[in-house]
């Protein structure tokens, strides 16, 4: 027990080092350095908003608004994973030279993309001044709906990071799965505009959940209904579980891979 | 009887020597279809037992391959051993040939951050050890050089400077004292020696006999994977000795 403990108190530190690390080493050799973490995302929602906004008929209410929240939800679980997926192959001088808890860069991934996620949410609150949008106070359930995303992101990195030591593939399939998932999310399209059985169909992606979930605190105002919550949260933690037996069956003798 | 800083039992490990190694999916699938064995095991440590004291220094010779690494790797826990036991106290610092897990982008002073942070030092106690280890070190020029500007050397003397100044209890060096120069070799003996005293613990892998005579309370040399002789250093010098002669002819 005592180890086990004192390896957390350690790994503290080391969370916060290897996230801060990631977003330094993200943005090396730039003029802008740690700039880029604000205005990579501001221009790629620019982009994207653009695109969008101006190419597509729609009749959302507050498009903008609708379009920045998915995106910047779904940038959540791209950039964990994308980080985490890397985050043990990348290391391997470091792995093979000092011994720390294998789980660490896949976590300390998390924060990093949550440290992210703070910074385009800011981004999104410029625009919401900017166009004149009112959230309504049920927009403080995004931190919960959050919080739920970030335990996803843990259980769905434990796994990726720990399989992508064993099989290089992983990385290109996930690349193809975050792709496909872009598009099966309501991001820049209203969910009931699809028909009943694609949507029971996706219904089942957390992913999705949690999207539609952010469109209910903060485009309408209301609660997401409890039995979607439950299943949520149900869902999350099965693949937290999952997440967590892959990592425990491979972390021991990932290093010898490396 | 003075206690034992690091007690090891009958450990052994094995590798997976891959013909063609297997790293994607689509080859372990049809691999694994295809059932003619693709790997072959390879004994790296062999039922390994000894034990080092406090203040003690115990070096260890063998040829390249023979498994000294590996066991000190075994030791430092970044490997698991297939069987046996292994107890250490307090904490052990391995500095192995590569360096201490640096960073190639990262400066010197953040690299020695994150070594120290990793081998459980508190953040304010590297801030105050990091002028000493650029200093022993001999690097004030290139604190905030990346690393990847730095010779072999450079690096070598960053990694045992960090180690030292993290205080461990075991210090196990692999092939380190031979990168430095002259002076850095006389401050490493300086620093060992000092350990020693302290009542800390030391094993030293090297190939040059001397700094084990010079060093070194015990030794032992390792041969493709088993202990071919532990004890006093005269005698297991000589054994190596003769042994790499023979294998000359």
């Amino acid at each position: 027990m005592t180890t086990i403990r004192e390896e957390m108190w350690k790994a503290r530190g080391i969370l916060f080092n290897f996230a801060i690390t990631d977003l330094k080493i993200r943005y090396k050799n730039s003029v802008l350095g740690v700039l880029w973490s604000v205005v990579e995302p501001l221009l790629m929602l620019g982009v994207l908003f653009v695109v969008f906004s101006t190419m597509f008929k729609t009749e959302i209410d507050n498009f903008p608004i609708y379009l920045l929240l998915g995106l910047i939800t779904y940038n959540f679980y791209k950039n964990g994973t994308n980080i985490a997926l890397v985050s043990l192959s990348n290391r391997s001088s470091l792995i093979t030279q000092i011994y720390f808890p294998r789980s660490i860069p896949a976590i300390s991934s998390c924060i990093t993309a949550s440290i992210m996620l703070i910074v385009e949410l800011a981004i999104l609150g410029v625009f919401m001044v900017a166009l004149e949008f009112t959230p309504p106070v049920t927009i403080v359930y995004l931190i919960p709906i959050y919080f739920l995303g970030f335990v996803f992101i843990i259980g769905l990195s434990l796994g990726l990071s720990v399989l992508n030591v064993k099989f290089k593939d992983i990385e290109f399939i996930w690349g193809i799965i975050l792709h496909a998932g872009f598009f099966l999310t309501p991001i820049f399209y209203r969910f009931d505009f699809l028909p009943e059985y694609v949507q029971n169909i996706l219904m089942l992606s957390p992913v999705v959940q949690l999207v539609t979930m952010t469109h209910h605190v903060v485009m309408y105002g209301t609660l997401p209904p409890i039995n979607s919550i439950l299943y949520t949260i149900g869902s999350i933690f099965v693949v937290l579980g999952i997440g967590y037996l892959i990592f425990r069956k491979y972390q021991a003798r990932i290093v010898e891979e490396l | 009887m003075l206690e034992n800083t690091i007690t090891v039992k009958n450990v052994s490990k094995k590798f997976r020597l891959y013909h063609e190694k297997r790293t994607t999916l689509y080859e372990s699938i049809t691999g694994s279809i295809n059932r003619n064995p693709h790997y072959e095991t390879l004994q790296v440590l062999d039922n390994i037992s000894f034990n080092v004291k406090k203040g003690e220094c115990l070096g260890i010779v063998g040829r390249n391959g023979s498994g000294k690494t590996t066991l000190l790797r075994i030791l430092s826990r970044i490997y698991q051993p297939d069987d046996g036991s292994l107890e250490t106290m307090g904490t052990v610092v391995p500095v192995l040939a590569l360096g201490l897990g640096f960073h190639p982008e990262l400066t010197a002073i953040k690299n020695i951050y994150q070594s120290s942070i990793l081998l459980g030092i508190s953040k304010k106690e590297i801030a105050e050890r990091t002028e000493d280890i650029i200093k022993f070190a001999g690097l004030e020029k290139f604190a905030d050089t990346k690393l990847k500007n730095f010779s072999s050397g450079m690096q070598m003397r960053l990694a045992f400077s960090v180690a030292v100044q993290v205080d461990p209890t075991v210090l196990l060096l692999d092939e380190v004292i031979a990168v430095g120069d002259l002076n850095f070799q006389k401050k490493c003996l300086d620093v060992m020696r000092d350990f020693k005293k302290r009542g800390k613990s030391i094993i030293l892998v090297s190939h040059n006999p001397s700094d084990i005579e010079l060093l070194c309370d015990r030794a032992m040399f390792v041969k493709d994977g088993h202990i071919e002789i532990i004890g006093k250093v005269p005698e297991v010098l000589d054994s190596y000795k003769k042994y790499m002669s023979t294998l000359e002819k």
